[in-house]
């Protein structure tokens, strides 16, 4: 019953509240109105854009000892969760026979360990700056605790139904999926799409008044 | 030894063949005995109950492909199941006993003169972290050895086999993956600590006075004090053997046999353990048991008056380079709303 439930209509249930959710929340930031900028620009909104893009993916130098440790467990566990969801032979598997109907080379095990701890380490110390670090708790939201345990339990989940030997470690981790698909378009999560696009505004911004920043 | 071998493989397969070849001529038969079964010896052999290990021939190749039967390994089993078990749930349960009969009869251990609300930094953001990541991962390593370990006598009667079963699995591929973190927590916990933790004059002073309970002195300490010097390299040196024998246990690959994966077991679950009853003890003096030191892992500051009344030295240090920051800057600092006593006003 229960399993049948997840395997089913709660699965398409969440994939189409995090598809039209996603759509949703982006169509949104595209249409929102915003006033006319009417200053003279002082310089190109376009390269700006661009190299903020970029830029942002090291810390500055100013900076660099505050937020090094920030940076490097930030690396870790992107990098970590982007092989794991796509590269995983499990995951490769169960998108090809779901969702897309064929797949690709998926990491040998070893690798599939790495990347398991490399996002786990990262997490568990994003969080804990997060918590410790005075100016980041202030500016925490519920959100954003409730986004990364979210993240933390889907992982934790996926990992002890390693073996691929019980049926009940299989179905708690696709439930944890399913609820973290669900939140997904209406949390924190969303930065997975909008770091770029929010990159690239805030660049625009300063590059036509002139800012090197 | 490989005539023993392959003599054992002839039996099994072709026990006519044996049977009619009659008993193996051994002159010592004991008295009226005319004939024993032609196995016997051969199964000795294979028992290696004369306590010569047989090391046959296989075409499976790897290390130890060539014992059929490792009696070592009943022996362990028998080790891991009896008597490891049994005295690890000892050891677990006294401790937990200690510590209530502590709390019962010492209570919480007050500061004198109370919270003063001055405070003093004592560990930085990073330092912190590199605390609290070390004790999420010890945790969780310490919860799923311990239902590895005695879930089967203590969890098996609650939940069922089915159950236990499944928990036994989830807590093996979490065990094993959490594993490593440990090593680089550790290595971290190295870096960031080991300064202030080598042993200096007076240490020995606190230890012969049993850091307070024993006698009515005050006893001094710097920074940090012997008990936790001793608990910061009991973590390391400790922590260090379980990592080493846990990686020789998780990836089997480089070599090592039945026997070095036996003994790395055993030494792991006795490490393991021995850092688990003390972190009990660690964890109640850092919090209920003496009033005013989780502070300073939770926000990096502690009370001035705290400082002075566990590590004096540390303390007066602190007075003399005038460190000390008041209450409504310490509520500044860490981001905490501070009451105005004036007119009872919350302000951030």
């Amino acid at each position: 019953m229960i399993a049948n439930l997840i395997d089913g209509p709660l699965w398409y249930f969440s994939l189409a509240v995090f598809s039209l959710g996603v759509l949703w929340q982006l169509v949104s930031i595209i249409f929102a109105s915003r006033k006319p900028d009417l200053s003279v620009a002082r310089g190109a909104a376009g390269p700006a854009a661009l190299k903020t893009v970029f830029s942002r993916f090291l810390p500055h130098r100013e900076i660099r000892p505050q937020v090094g440790i920030q940076y490097i467990a930030g690396y870790l566990f992107h990098l970590g969760l982007f092989a794991l969801l796509f590269f995983a032979a499990p995951h490769v598997v169960f998108l090809e026979e779901n969702l897309l109907g064929f797949g690709w080379t998926t990491m040998p095990h070893w690798a599939f360990i790495v990347s398991a701890q490399a996002a786990f380490f990262g997490l568990i110390i994003l969080w804990l700056r997060r918590m410790v670090n005075p100016v980041s708790r202030l500016i925490s939201t519920t959100d954003d605790h409730v986004a990364a345990i979210l993240t933390f339990v889907v992982m934790l989940t996926g990992c002890l139904a390693l073996l691929e030997g019980f049926e009940a470690l299989r179905l708690l981790h696709r439930f944890t999926v399913e609820l973290w698909l669900i939140y997904f378009p209406f949390s924190a999560l969303m930065h997975t799409f909008t770091f770029i696009p929010s990159r690239a505004f805030t660049g625009a911004w300063f590059g036509r008044r002139g800012v090197d920043a | 030894m490989r005539f023993k071998t392959l003599l054992l493989l002839l039996c099994l397969l072709l026990p006519q063949f044996a049977l009619a070849d009659g008993p193996p001529k051994k002159p010592n038969y004991p008295e009226g005995v005319s004939s024993i079964s032609p196995g016997s010896e051969l199964w000795g052999a294979v028992r290696q109950r004369d306590g010569v290990l047989l090391d046959g021939v296989s075409q499976v190749r790897g290390v130890d492909a060539g014992i059929l039967i490792n009696e070592q390994g009943y022996r362990w089993a028998r080790f891991r199941v009896s008597e490891l078990t049994l005295y690890s749930a000892w050891a677990l349960a006294g401790v937990l006993v200690l510590i209530f009969l502590i709390y019962v009869i010492r209570g919480k251990v007050g500061i004198e003169g109370g919270l003063s609300g001055n405070m003093v930094r004592r560990f930085s953001d990073y330092e912190r972290i590199v605390h609290w990541v070390l004790a999420i991962v010890f945790l969780f390593l310490a919860l799923s050895g311990l239902i590895l370990l005695l879930g089967r006598p203590l969890l098996i009667p609650l939940f069922g086999k089915e159950v236990f079963s499944l928990m036994a699995s989830a807590s093996k591929e979490g065990h094993n993956l959490v594993g490593p973190l440990f090593l680089v927590s550790l290595l971290m916990m190295i870096f960031s600590f080991v300064r202030r933790n080598i042993y200096e004059k007076g240490d020995l002073t606190w230890l012969l006075k049993g850091g307070g309970f024993i006698g009515k002195d005050h006893v001094s300490g710097g920074f940090f004090n012997m008990g936790e010097k001793t608990w910061y390299w009991m973590v390391i040196l400790i922590g260090l053997v379980i990592s080493v024998s846990g990686l020789i246990l998780v990836m089997p690959i480089f070599g090592q046999g039945r026997i070095i994966m036996e003994i790395a077991h055993v030494i792991h679950v006795i490490g393991a353990l021995a850092l688990i009853v003390v972190s009990i003890g660690h964890m109640y003096m850092g919090s209920i048991g003496t009033e005013g030191t989780l502070e300073g892992m939770k926000t990096g500051y502690v009370d001035i008056n705290w400082a002075d009344a566990h590590h004096d030295r540390w303390g007066r240090e602190c007075h003399e380079k005038d460190l000390i920051v008041s209450a409504e800057e310490y509520a500044r600092l860490v981001g905490k709303p501070s009451v105005d006593e004036a007119d009872g006003r919350e302000t951030t």
